[in-house]
């Protein structure tokens, strides 16, 4: 699924965010990437949905060198990945069944396929008694929960998400992280950057240790503190 | 492009530009204004166009015969005309017709021509009426041919022509400079608006482009809003210029009752609106392929 060699991204400032990073993620992995606060996560996911590219080194993912990707094949590859956030990028003002909407129409969805799909996904997420409650109206939990619908509602073959579990409290955390590993199960390959140890330590998954830019360790069934 | 995202498209552009109604306002207005102003130089133009037609068929020269010429010299001076490149046609009027034409034109009652029965008296002399392929040669051609020879005087209307063509000429430079000017001041705005519309707009925008909307996906709405700005600055002149160009053709009508006629309210309002519903729009797409190239870079 995704396929990193010798990946280095190197800021316009000169600050060198990833010293040539090379990993391996299989389609169906669960994945943790841990790190300190300036590790190089976020850098490394945004060239994952080509938001940034990488300085040098390739990056494939689904096969697909990035760098050499254009136009319609970035909004393409995009479509194939749904993207978590960890202040949940919902509108506000619309209710959670038009948030899933606008985002399934600008990804070129019918609207059939949208009355179809936006009810499964709700329920998958555990929000159907929410689909006409407005985004502000939503607790931190429920949001994500909005986000997740979102993420997966173009049936993505993988799922990225940035700090999922950043702005909820620990139990909260514990119920979203579960329904990310329930997706995962289902077949979607799942990428967690986070900070937050309780998560990791449950799921007992795969995790990438990131430090200043650097993959330091690579555990199957790892802890957030690395074992030596 | 699917039909039901143009719809989509055409509602989004709408809501936006409800959304920045001031900006939009003015988009509109300083359009409105550009437009009006051309329209109102359009028509002047038009009309001096048509009344020059209207004076250019009066417009000729007239060539008086020298009464000494010699046939030889009445021959020379025919062939030199015939060739002419600038002249459309050279009608003689010998002094006989020249004077029948007089007493026609003053009435049989006049006695001002008395006395003038016998031909051996008529006063007048041989002549060739002139007309022009283009009026604006007039004073140039009449100097020319002043020098043939069988020449004993050469007439036309040179003031009036001369200033018609000046005149129009400068309100041209003027009219043109001032279109440009407001022409960019319009595009600024409206440039300007949907930049606005990008900035309310950033989130959904930035939400769109996660989940794989396609660049011409993202930039329909803002096309069309642009499009819509341009195209609702064209109603107001429209409408303005209707009503305007018909009460200044009823004054005319009852005021001014030997002014030749201007051109018919239909036949003037036709190319207005040719000129100025894509000039409209026009201004409106270039302005958000402006803000688009800036703000919108996916
Ligand atoms: N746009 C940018 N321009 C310059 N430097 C940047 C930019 N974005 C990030 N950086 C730098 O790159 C490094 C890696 O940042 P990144 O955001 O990837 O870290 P992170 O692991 O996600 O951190 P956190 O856990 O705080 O989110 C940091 O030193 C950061 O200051
Ligand atoms: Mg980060």
């Amino acid at each position: 699924m995704i396929e990193a060699v010798n990946v280095t991204k190197k800021y316009n400032d000169g600050n060198q965010a990833l010293k040539k990073v090379s990993f391996l993620i299989d389609r169906g992995e669960f994945v943790f990437l841990v790190g300190q606060s300036g590790a190089g996560k976020s850098t490394l996911f945004k060239m994952i949905i080509k938001e940034l590219v990488p300085t040098s080194g390739t990056l494939k993912v689904f096969g697909r060198d990035v760098s050499r990707l254009r136009g319609k094949e970035v909004s393409v590859l995009r479509r194939n990945i749904g993207i978590v956030f960890q202040d949940f990028r919902l509108l506000e003002e619309k209710t959670v069944y038009d948030n899933i909407a606008f985002a399934m129409r600008a990804s070129g969805a019918s609207p059939r396929e949208m009355r179809k799909r936006i009810p499964q996904v709700l329920e998958q997420v555990g929000l159907k008694k929410k689909v006409y409650s407005r985004v502000n109206e939503l607790s931190g939990g429920e949001l994500q929960r909005a986000g997740i619908a979102r993420a997966i509602s173009n049936r993505p073959a993988m799922i990225v998400a940035d700090e999922p579990t950043g702005n909820l409290d620990p139990q909260t955390s514990m119920d979203i992280i579960k329904l990310l590993r329930n997706i995962n199960v289902k077949g979607t390959t799942v990428l967690v950057a986070t900070h937050d140890q309780q998560i990791v330590d449950e799921l007992k998954k795969r995790v990438i240790y990131l430090e200043e830019g650097r993959i330091v360790g690579d555990q199957e069934k790892g802890a957030y503190v690395r074992a030596l | 492009m699917l039909f039901r995202n143009i719809l989509f498209f055409m509602g989004e552009s709408w809501k936006n530009l409800f959304r920045n109604g001031w900006m939009s306002l003015a988009s509109i207005g300083v359009v409105a204004v550009t437009l009006f102003i051309l329209s109102v130089f359009v028509l002047i133009n038009m009309n001096v166009h048509h009344l020059t037609e209207v004076i250019e068929q009066d417009v000729e020269i007239a060539l008086y015969i020298d009464e000494e010429a010699t046939s030889d010299e009445r021959e020379q001076l025919v062939e030199n005309l015939r060739n002419h490149p600038e002249i459309k046609k050279a009608d003689f009027v010998s002094k006989e017709e020249g004077l029948e034409r007089l007493r026609d034109q003053l009435g049989e009652e006049n006695g001002l021509l008395e006395g003038y029965e016998n031909p051996e008296d008529n006063p007048l002399r041989d002549a060739y009426e002139i007309s022009m392929h283009d009026p604006e040669a007039v004073s140039s051609v009449a100097r020319e041919i002043e020098t043939y020879p069988a020449v004993g005087g050469v007439e036309f209307g040179e003031d009036v022509v001369e200033n018609l063509f000046d005149f129009t000429g400068v309100l041209q430079v003027t009219v043109m400079g001032l279109m440009v000017a407001l022409a960019l001041t319009a595009t600024f705005l409206i440039s300007h608006t949907i930049r606005l519309t990008v900035m309310l707009r950033k989130r959904e925008i930035t939400i769109m482009k996660y989940v794989g909307a396609t660049n011409w996906f993202i930039r329909w709405p803002f096309l069309f809003e642009g499009f819509n700005l341009g195209l609702l600055g064209t109603v107001i002149p429209l409408v303005g210029i209707y009503f305007g160009y018909e009460s200044v053709l009823q004054w005319i009508d009852a005021n001014l009752k030997f002014f030749p006629s201007l051109i018919p309210l239909e036949t003037a309002m036709g190319q207005v609106i040719i000129l100025v519903v894509p000039l409209g729009m026009a201004l409106g797409i270039i302005g958000s392929l402006i803000s688009m190239g800036r703000y919108l870079k996916v």
